[in-house]
């Protein structure tokens, strides 16, 4: 409590600081920030902390199930008496909106910002206050350009492209004729993880892409794209599907047009996994783990209480083939039917991943 | 305000009756107001004040420029593409040769010559203004997206730090355009949007150049959605071309939740303000009352259709009585 301007204890009056007070203030405070472990804390913030969640928009099923985990972790470390309130924002896709909800969780003092971002760019000024204040920011998923964050977590798209066209090639034995269906297109997700399964596809040029199609993460324009490429393509060896529903919908237009079924890729939509049990595919899968919402609370609670963690914490992209689809199948009815089944995380696996 | 001497007294009457339907929305807006202080005592700091009016800033401009056109007789859809290619312009802009006062221009230009085109479309090949602006829509944000594919670009921290910092320049700014708007319709070209917003032959019969009225109108409104774009990219920090999307549909509910009819003629510009500042502060409210998400989609479903009905209500009472 040595920092007032910063204290839950403020009184009325000291927020009442003509402008340049405040600003003098806000200097001398990002001042003393060097003395910190992690990045943005400044170690005047004690434990209960409050957590402010603030989404760019919560109504898919990705994201609900990342809120779910989020919520856990908080009641995990509520039990533990480290967090005492999670406060939860929707920004209902409005990069703006987002920018609102975080300077409101500034103004009502959160010690802690779990944020997925709704724009590269839109938040990094109202981010950087935050972080000038003290707040610990965390950054997943969906990553802002400013380096003022306490840590930013994700997965490698790019990876996640090239592991995919890998597996692909091997099933394949290097050659045949193949489908890319890719995400939305001038995402920067679906962009990358096309970029990155370009290298291996070069190495293999025997492997021939027929065609390629951008449609949503979803299953049902996925299929009605997939069905129509069967018309006119007779002969297809595989299919390189680059995440969410596609490669369900991929597998049922097969099915649909009673065509033999080929190796697929894709990601750990319930959908893909069954029907990848179902009809005895050849199949690899991996994910973008809705446990990184955990892990993002997890991360500014340890920095809050002084322990150092990396800037940049890359997970590594959990992968699903034949030996380890039916751990995740066993569990399928813990998730929605139209969800994703994540693999199981804890502690343990949090601590090592910090610790990189 | 800007009143007028010699008709002092029926000015007044005049603009009394014009404030009575929005009582009503005065209402609702200032406890929102009061409830925000109450659960966010900061927000009567100098800074705290300058931040919430930075966020409402550019919903205050787009929803001036809305309903410039409603007024008018009009509506456009075109807002927030405009948005953003203000925000691309700026911040492709600043960082060249003309620096911030050439991107200024820029952006102003490009606003008013891009409006000028709209109306100059709807108003001699009387075309709805709901068709044109849709597909104006469509090239602006083509065009936003070929000149920054993704997010990017410059603007000099100086600039973001003056617009968008601990001082409440943005709010002084919102005032000193009302000031220009309430000036604006002193002109016969201001008083003609009401007029041939109201009664196009009327008008055109008493000597309104109902054309160019509307050719006039489409360009302040382009100028003004670019404008809040150059604020976008400072308060920002950087340029983004699909950002102003959701303006589009904000700036038609701010004014009509601010009693500007679709029908023209109708509605008055301190009504849109207020409408637009009931649509920001309801965000914030909502978060300090610690709303769940979906609770918030519900309460703000509620919250606009209270502030329609209860000036209604006032009204049906007021005419009981």
């Amino acid at each position: 409590m040595k920092t007032l301007e910063n204290s839950p204890t403020v009184s009325r009056r000291s927020r009442l600081l003509a402008g340049a007070a405040a600003a003098a203030a806000i200097l001398a405070l990002s001042a003393g920030s060097a003395s910190a472990a992690a990045n943005c804390i400044k170690g005047d913030r004690k434990a209960p902390y409050t957590v402010g969640w603030a989404n760019i928009y919560s109504v898919p099923t990705w994201m609900k199930q990342t809120e779910g985990t989020i919520a856990a972790e908080v009641e995990e470390l509520k039990k533990a008496g480290l967090v005492k309130d999670l406060m939860i924002t929707d920004a209902q896709g409005n990069a703006q909106t987002q920018i609102q909800h975080i300077q409101s969780m500034i103004d009502a003092n959160v010690d802690a910002i779990v944020v997925i971002a709704g724009s590269s760019n839109a938040l990094d000024r109202v981010i950087s206050d935050a972080c000038d204040k003290g707040i610990a920011v965390v950054n997943f998923d969906s990553l802002v350009n400013t380096d003022k964050v306490t840590a930013k977590i994700n997965t490698d798209s790019s990876e996640w492209g090239a592991g995919a066209a890998k597996w692909l090639a091997d099933q394949l034995g290097g050659k045949g004729k193949i489908i890319v269906m890719n995400g939305p297109a001038g995402i920067s997700v679906s962009d990358d993880r096309r970029k990155g399964a370009q290298p291996v596809l070069d190495a293999n040029p025997d492997l021939e892409i027929i065609t390629e199609t951008n449609t949503e993460y979803n299953v049902a324009p996925a299929q009605e794209a997939m069905t129509s490429l069967l018309f006119v393509n007779p002969e297809i060896d595989g299919v390189l599907s680059l995440g969410g529903a596609i490669s369900a919908g991929s597998v049922m237009a097969f099915d649909r047009q009673g065509r033999e079924q080929v190796p697929i890729t894709g990601e750990n939509a319930r959908q893909f996994l069954e029907l990848w049990k179902e009809k005895g595919l050849k199949g690899w899968a991996t994910m973008q783990p809705n446990w990184l919402g955990a892990l993002s609370v997890y991360t500014a609670v340890q920095a809050l209480e002084g322990k150092d963690v990396p800037a940049f914490v890359k997970v590594p992209l959990p992968v699903i083939d034949d030996s380890t689809i039916d751990t995740y199948l066993a569990r399928a009815d813990q998730f929605p039917a139209d969800g994703y089944i994540y693999s199981d995380y804890d502690k343990a696996l949090f601590d090592k991943l910090l610790a990189q | 305000m800007s009143a007028i001497p010699s008709s002092g007294w029926l000015y007044g009457a005049i603009q009394r009756g014009r404030n009575r339907g929005l009582g009503g929305l005065y209402l609702v807006v200032a406890a929102f107001l009061v409830l925000y202080a109450v659960l966010f005592p900061g927000i009567l700091s100098v800074s705290g004040f300058s931040k919430f009016t930075q966020n409402w800033f550019p919903l205050a401009l787009v929803t001036m420029a809305q309903a410039l056109l409603m007024l008018n007789g009009g509506i456009t859809l075109a807002i927030g593409p405009l948005v953003s290619l203000g925000a691309v312009i700026a911040a492709t802009t600043m960082g060249g040769a003309l620096g911030v006062p050439g991107g200024i221009l820029a952006v102003a230009l490009a606003g008013l010559a891009i409006g000028a085109v709209i109306g100059a479309i709807v108003a001699h090949l009387r075309l709805p203004a709901i068709i044109v602006t849709l597909a104006g829509s469509f090239i602006i944000t083509g065009v936003a997206l070929i000149l920054l594919p993704r997010p990017g670009g410059f603007i000099p921290d100086w600039l973001s730090t003056t617009l968008a910092g601990h001082t409440p320049v943005a709010f002084l700014l919102l005032v000193a355009i009302l000031l220009a708007w309430k000036a604006f319709l002193a002109t016969p070209l201001g008083i003609g949007i009401y007029a041939a917003g109201d009664n196009p032959i009327g008008a055109f019969r008493s000597g309104v150049p109902v054309e160019r009225v509307k050719i006039v109108a489409f360009a302040l409104s382009g100028l003004l959605a670019a404008l809040a774009g150059l604020f976008v990219a400072a308060q920002t920090g950087s340029g983004d071309p699909v950002i102003g999307t959701p303006f589009t549909l904000n700036s038609i509910a701010a004014a009509v939740l601010g009693g500007v009819g679709f029908l023209g003629g109708k509605g008055t510009m301190r009504g849109a303000i207020c409408g637009s500042l009931l649509l920001s502060v309801m965000i914030n409210v909502m978060f300090f009352l610690g709303f769940p998400p979906v609770a918030q989609y519900v309460a703000q479903g509620l919250i606009i259709v209270g502030a329609v009905a209860v000036p209604e209500l006032l009204k049906q009472w007021r005419a009981r009585r």
